[in-house]
């Protein structure tokens, strides 16, 4: 599961429909090349997640996706005993309990007898792994997703520094279980809060800016394949310029192509500023937003 | 190859990036793998690497400019020019006067800029020491001319020497020599007047467009008029009912904790000893701690009551805010606020004739205090909010209890209700304390209250 050069990257993620920058591909081939995490940040919707998703694809693996969000704890994330299980099965071999401890002769020694079946109940059998355990175990290679991991409580944070550093995780009735696979890890953060150093420092980064112009065109194209090269042009040079202006929420790549796909929904071959107003919504997802669009609809489209 | 990232990491620490042994090795090791004659693969693994931030990145990049394309431009392409230049360094170096500005500049004309970096980082990040009681503000202004002058010198002293020695070099190769040593000389210039600005994120994206209430917003609170402050409340108070929603949503996912073995069994009894029902323990969400100490002269107490109103408006989503008031000396008000409505609270603090309001605000006798008297309210939960503007009257800042307070808690936050520009200016120790703030902020109106607000709690 890795790839041979930045070249290579850049090629097998295109094939599944992802395109890169040069500089992405780089740190994605060194985060394979090293076993190591990326913690991807930038803005929301330019491909954070995704990018996970194309490596997964690209491998031909799993994705075992992880979203994180306020009060996420150990139990959710990595494996959590199953009581009810547990308790069942204890009162449906209660006979064979009593069969363990009839003839002990002191109360010692029958709780002697029962602390050997110790080991039936704590068990893999009684284990329910969550996404990190599952990522961990698993015997093929997966892409594992960390998602809005700065969502997540700083004391999530740090239990993630034991299994993004050495790839094992402590479960204290059984024990150290290591990676049967070193999983590929992908971490995405908005910027909701700073990740600590300690995190930072076992990741490799990368920031994802909205994309270049070019890029932005392939994007599109490769997502639409039926669209014509002047439209493309037309939709990312506006979409470029909305950006410009100091909005809420500025349009994102999926934005771009939602909108490019329902100009074409519509048969619109060229973008004027009332289809712009008349499909803003497409782009737009705040009022305040939406008007100050509006506003400068006609200079945004030349 | 790892000579240069070697100096390079030098270079970054000596801006003040913290880059540990662990990522240089990192990096060194991912530098094999790539095509390090490809340039966008090389930045991009030294970025990854090293600047793990947003915040770090522009910075990074202007380092990484200056150290691989500033610094090393024209050398490798003219062998002539790089033997010239450095005659005319050597020439220098003898010349030097011992003076540390001076040696940096030399070195930074040399190729090496880790002595000129770090004496940026000294003059950007330094307080005045103080001596014998009165003290200036003026010392990074002063050492920053100091610097000036000290590259004009150098600048004079190049071309002294190529004039002076007019046989070593042909007129072509002293236009390119003058034209090299100028280039070197304007990024040096360049970093010294451009500093890094306090970070703003785009991304966060609350900037202007927001136009709530745009003339209410944008007025000082110092400037507001009675009825303006009733509409700020009206504001403020809407502002709290929607973050409230917003909270207690989150904290509505009941969490559920690890079996609570005494309540299954005691259940299980109704069924025959059966465990049908399991039971868990809830777990009380966590919250987080909020210490505010806020400067009660006049300018800024007009700023930091709205801050007070809104942060005990919300006081059900922290664990607890103990509030200090201070001008001189340090008072706790938790109590004040804790028992009255916010609005009433405030006026109370204010009428309280125990409290001296019209003695010189000391900034170093409160933190002394409160580092005497409760330093033990601090925990890793806590965020600290300063709301001052950092106008010692020229006393002692006592900015390392500053520090110390930094290391016990999570945040510190600094707020300053003065403009931007003046910050630093007069008795203003915002350079001292600066070093030790996680985060640094304007807060003088509405509009940059709420921004603050709304960072702070979702």
């Amino acid at each position: 599961m890795t790839f041979k050069n930045v070249t290579d990257v850049q090629e097998k993620l295109q094939v599944v429909g992802y395109i890169t920058s040069r500089e992405i591909a780089t740190v994605v081939f060194l985060a394979s090349a090293t076993n190591k995490p990326i913690l991807v940040e930038g803005p929301a919707g330019v491909g954070k997640t995704e990018l996970a998703k194309a490596i997964a694809r690209a491998f031909d693996c799993e994705l075992i996706r992880l979203q994180c969000y306020e009060g996420l704890d150990e139990a959710k994330a990595l494996y959590e005993w199953e009581y009810a299980k547990q308790l069942l099965y204890t009162q449906m071999v209660k006979d064979k309990i009593s069969d363990v401890i009839t003839g002990a002769k002191t109360l010692t020694e029958a709780v002697d007898r029962i602390a050997d079946q110790e080991d039936a109940f704590f068990s893999e059998r009684f284990i329910q792994p969550r996404p990190l355990l599952k990522a961990i175990s698993s015997k093929d290679p997966v892409v594992l997703l960390i998602d809005e991991v700065d969502k997540s409580d700083p004391e999530f944070e740090a239990f993630l520094l034991e299994l993004l550093s050495d790839y094992q995780v402590s479960i204290p009735e059984i024990g150290t279980i290591k990676a049967v696979n070193i999983p590929f890890v992908v971490l995405t953060s908005n910027n909701y809060r700073d990740m600590s150093d300690a995190l930072k420092r076992r990741c490799i980064h990368i920031y994802i800016e909205y994309p270049q112009r070019e890029l932005e065109m392939r994007i599109v194209t490769i997502k639409i394949p039926g669209i014509s090269v002047r439209l493309t042009e037309q939709v990312v040079d506006t979409v470029r310029n909305i950006r410009n202006i100091d909005m809420k929420k500025k349009p994102c790549i999926s934005e771009t192509i939602d909108w490019a796909r329902s100009l074409l929904a519509l048969n619109v071959e060229e973008i004027t500023p009332d289809v712009l107003l008349e499909t803003l919504n497409m782009l737009c997802k705040y009022r305040s937003d939406a008007q100050a669009v509006k506003v400068k609809a006609q200079e945004l489209v030349n | 190859m790892i000579n240069p990232i070697l100096k390079f990491v030098a270079c970054c620490r000596a801006a003040g990036y913290r880059i540990s042994t662990a990522e240089v090795i990192d990096c060194v090791e991912q530098l094999e793998l790539v095509d390090v004659l490809d340039e966008t693969e090389f930045r991009a693994a030294l970025r990854a690497n090293f600047a793990k931030s947003r915040r770090d990145q522009a910075h990074f990049d202007r380092l990484y400019h200056l150290f691989f394309h500033e610094l090393r431009g024209d050398l490798s392409e003219q062998e002539g020019l790089a033997g010239k230049a450095d005659q005319v360094i050597n020439s220098l170096r003898d010349q030097a006067n011992g003076d540390r500005s001076h040696n940096a500049i030399i070195e930074f004309l040399s190729g090496d800029p880790l002595m000129f970096l770090e004496m940026m980082r000294q003059i950007q990040t330094q307080g005045d020491t103080p001596s014998l009681g009165m003290k200036f503000n003026l010392g990074p202004l002063a050492n920053r001319l100091r610097v000036m002058v000290g590259l004009n010198k150098v600048r004079e002293e190049i071309g002294r020497y190529l004039q002076d020695n007019p046989f070593a070099f042909n007129s072509a190769m002293r236009q390119e020599l003058t034209r090299y040593f100028h280039e070197y000389l304007q990024s040096a210039f360049a970093l010294l007047l451009k500093e890094p600005r306090p970070y703003t994120d785009e991304q966060r994206g609350y900037k202007t467009h927001e136009k709530h209430l745009m003339e209410l917003g944008e007025r000082p609170f110092a400037s507001l008029s009675a009825r303006e402050i009733e509409d700020v409340r009206d504001v403020l108070d809407n502002l709290v009912r929607k973050l409230k929603d917003i909270i207690t949503r989150r904290y509505a996912q009941n969490r559920e904790g690890v079996l609570d073995v005494k309540k299954t069994l005691r259940r299980s009894a109704r069924y025959n000893g059966v465990p049908v029902e399991i039971l868990f323990r809830k777990r009380p969400p966590k919250k987080g701690k909020i210490v505010t100490l806020c400067d009660i002269s006049s300018s800024v107490w007009s700023a930091a009551r709205f801050m007070l109103n809104v942060l005990y408006s919300l006081h059900g989503c922290f664990e607890k805010v103990n509030s200090f008031v201070f001008v001189s000396g340090l008072k706790e008000v938790s109590e004040v606020f804790d028992n009255n409505e916010p609005n009433h609270a405030i006026e109370m603090i204010l009428k309280d004739l125990e409290f001296n309001y019209y003695v010189p605000t000391d900034y170093g006798e409160t933190f002394r205090q409160f580092k005497h008297d409760h330093m033990d309210i601090l925990t890793k939960r806590t965020t600290i909010i300063i709301m001052g503007d950092a106008r010692t009257n020229y006393l002692h800042p006592e900015d390392r209890i500053l520090g110390e307070m930094r290391e016990r808690c999570r945040r510190v936050i600094w707020l300053n209700p003065e403009p931007l520009s003046s910050w630093n200016s007069g008795d203003s120790e915002m350079y001292a304390y600066k070093q030790h703030c996680h985060e640094l902020r304007q807060c003088r109106n509405l509009n940059q209250l709420i921004e603050f607000i709304e960072e702070l709690m979702l």
